[in-house]
């Protein structure tokens, strides 16, 4: 009987669902028993309950009388904060770092090869360290910090940097929000075409309300420095200047390479071709080369970006409160270990998912379409 | 039969004077740098750049640092970097907290582990062979660290440094490599089940960061299992280091498997090969030639990733530069001592990348 294809692999695939849900039955009995034996609670409740750990830095308010949950979105909110401002910077870091090494200098060449075989064979973590152990023996104590830009200042306490600060009503700001989805889905939606110029006139004037209604303020925050403060400005501390610069340089090492692949890619007929019909060179570049380095560049970059969400929770070597470290935090102090693992895991999926979702739409959209 | 006399120049060569060759090399190389007015602007950036920064660096790194007095004073009085300290160190740096009599032992099994590796690379090598030479040289590193049979017992809670990044690492990708092709294999089968388990556990696996795979190793096994099962803390990182590599590994082999043309399934189905030998004596030893440079690339990373365990509370490089910086009787010079680590990190995956370029320039290898 065995020898029929169609039974063996029947018999095959019960044995495997039977040895999954074994082994998790399993799993969970002894789980149950271990927590039993140690006195210790299972469920979400304790979300709601106040959680009075110490997160030493959030870009969202935080005190420690603040129920669990809401630590959870301020770790989680550092997290996206650190990884959307590596991403941008590495992006375009990366891209002048990838066309630098192609360029004839040799010295120019020379100095972002060096910088790219640095970041692409050190781990990401000891750098980090390394940067974090430079801090105070390269920048002057606060009284005499250093003033590379106007506005900008470096010192041990780490830098700060003006701040833009935007002041808007709520109201407002609601408005102009719809008029923004009014007129995306006007210009994308080619079901409603017939609609088209009301939807036009109707995002015009909910924009107009809501402008004239949000009193919209933006206001640069300069910092100053009073002898022995700042007054103004962004503080970046030490341990989030180290994260950026760190990750920023190792990720740029990565995205160089990519890079330079996409545009080693198109070949030199294909700036022939272009010459030929009598296109000029932004033109080529706009229309031929940049299109089909794109579909090269997307796939590998896409999963560089889901790795820098990915390392930012090395964060944790310097003392930077990802959420990884605040979940971590949590867990030693709330016991609640079960329910927290769930939580990382389920944030960080979520996240990798999303990001990857959305390059493979973009993918889909720059993708050659064969007739 | 006439002889054609060759356009054979027998007019002496203009005086060449002897820098005319260095001349030659400054104009070619003024034209590099100088050439184009993008390349006179790049030249003068970087220039400055290097200006800026290469002297402070070079002044710190070797003009005023102290190289070999072993006093710490030295270090203290000097206002370059403390090699002297990397030196008077480098046992407890390189071995972490093994019982100091016994260093021989780790540092025997870094020698075995780098000299194999080493031997390993070579394509000459690559035959079944080398799997028995391996396994013998694991129960071997095994003895030597751990001891029994004559040699002190020294249990893995005082294993560290070097020799612990290196067993991680070889052991993780060792166990890892089987285990992803079997993956592999599984999220190519016709069998529902199969291939569903097969993608829900690899993605899952890449979907997650591999310090929070450590940390759920570190917190989740003890409560997943009864006590007396328990793993002790380096078995439990390298289960997560296993479980992280397997999923990458079975990616790329992944690859090389949709590489094989479907007549090779064919000739082996006509030759009524059954499905294990089909897999185990056509399909993969050509998939996995086809994927070697992907394979050298991801142990890069895995080399890079031990580094991690050290958030667990395993003694591996980092932790033990950072227990060396705690001796109060020296300056504590944090920057030489991870520039150190992270150079010894630079040269194991830098040749290990050398490696790569070198078999993806040889192209697929054939038999």
């Amino acid at each position: 009987m065995l020898s029929d294809a169609r039974t063996r692999s029947i018999v095959i695939q019960c044995g495997l669902v039977a040895a999954v849900i074994g082994a998790a039955a399993l799993l969970v009995t002894t789980t149950f028993a271990n927590l039993q034996m140690r006195g210790i609670p299972i469920g979400f409740d304790f979300l709601t309950t106040p959680s009075r750990i110490v997160i030493s830095e959030a870009i969202l308010s935080y005190k420690s009388r603040d129920p669990y949950y809401w630590a959870i979105v301020v770790g989680l909110a550092n997290t996206i904060f650190i990884s959307a401002l590596v991403i941008a910077f590495s992006s375009v870091l990366g891209l002048i770092v990838g066309v630098t090494r192609l360029s004839s200098n040799p010295l120019a060449a020379g100095t972002c090869r060096v910088w790219v075989e640095i970041a692409r064979n050190s781990p990401p973590i000891v750098l980090l360290i390394f940067l974090y152990s430079l801090w105070w023996k390269v920048l002057p104590p606060v009284g005499d910090a250093l003033n590379p830009l106007p506005g900008v200042f470096a010192s041990m306490r780490g830098f700060v940097i003006p701040a833009a600060r935007f002041e808007i009503d709520g109201a407002g700001a609601a408005l102009i929000l719809a008029a923004m989805l009014l007129g995306l889905v006007a210009w994308r939606a080619s079901s409603l075409r017939r609609f088209r110029s009301e939807m036009a006139w109707g995002t015009a004037a909910l924009l107009l309300l809501g402008l004239w209604s949000a009193d919209f303020a933006v206001s640069l925050d300069w910092p100053v420095f009073t002898g022995s403060n700042f007054r103004g400005g962004l503080e970046l501390t030490p341990e989030l200047s180290t994260i950026l610069i760190g990750l920023t340089i190792y990720t740029t090492g990565f995205i160089a390479e990519i890079v330079r692949g996409g545009v080693l890619s198109v070949g030199t007929g294909q700036w022939d071709a272009g010459r030929s019909l009598g296109l000029s060179r932004t033109q080529i570049l706009r229309l031929i080369v940049i299109p089909q380095m794109l579909r090269v560049i997307i796939p590998p970059l896409n999963s560089q970006y889901i790795n820098v969400v990915k390392n930012s929770t090395l964060a944790i070597a310097v003392g930077y409160p990802d959420f990884l470290a605040v979940m971590n935090t949590i867990i030693s102090k709330s016991s609640h270990s079960i329910e927290g693992v769930f939580i990382i895991l389920g944030v960080y999926l979520a996240l990798n998912l999303t990001l990857s979702s959305a390059a493979n739409w973009y993918n889909r959209r720059i993708a050659i379409v064969e007739r | 039969m006439k002889t054609i006399s060759l356009p054979l120049s027998e007019a002496p060569a203009p005086a060449q004077a002897w820098f005319a060759p260095m001349l030659a090399s400054l104009r070619r190389s003024g034209k590099l740098l100088f050439g184009s007015p993008l390349n006179a602007v790049l030249t003068l950036l970087f220039g400055a750049m290097l200006v800026v920064t290469v002297p402070p660096m070079l002044r710190w790194l070797v003009l005023d640092a102290v190289l070999f007095n072993p006093d710490p004073a030295a270090c203290r009085a000097a206002s370059g970097a403390c090699w002297s300290f990397i030196y008077a160190k480098s046992g407890q740096l390189l071995f972490g907290i093994y019982p100091v009599d016994e260093r021989w032992r780790p540092a025997l099994v870094c020698l075995l582990i780098l000299a194999l590796l080493g031997w390993s690379v070579r394509p000459a090598s690559w035959t079944p062979r080398l799997l028995q030479l391996w396994a013998t040289a694991l129960a071997l590193i095994v003895w030597l660290m751990g001891g029994g049979l004559g040699l002190d017992e020294v249990p893995t809670s005082s294993w560290g440094g070097l020799p612990v990044t290196l067993i991680l690492t070889v052991v993780a990708i060792g166990i890892a490599f089987p285990v992803g092709i079997l993956l592999a294999l599984a999220r190519r089968s016709t069998m529902p089940a199969v291939r569903i388990g097969a993608v829900v556990t690899i993605e899952s696996v890449r979907g997650l960061p591999l310090l929070s795979i450590l940390f759920v190793a570190s917190i989740m096994l003890p409560l997943f299992l009864p006590e007396a099962l328990l793993p002790d803390k380096f078995v439990r990182a390298l289960i997560a280091l296993t479980v992280f590599a397997s999923a990458y590994l079975a990616e790329v082999i992944r690859g090389g498997l949709q590489a094989i043309p479907k007549g090779q399934y064919e000739a082996a189905a006509a030759l009524g090969l059954p499905f294990w030998r089909t897999q185990y004596l056509v399909i993969l030893p050509q998939a996995i030639r086809v994927v070697i440079p992907a394979l050298a690339n991801t142990i890069i990373v895995m080399i890079k990733n031990t580094s991690l365990v050290l958030v667990v509370g395993l003694f591996d490089l980092i932790s033990s530069g950072k227990a060396a910086l705690a001796d109060p009787a020296w300056p504590s010079p944090a920057a030489e001592t991870f520039l150190f680590i992270g150079a010894i990190f630079f040269f194991l995956s830098f040749s290990f990348a050398r490696f790569a370029d070198f078999l993806e320039r040889r192209g697929p290898a054939s038999r």
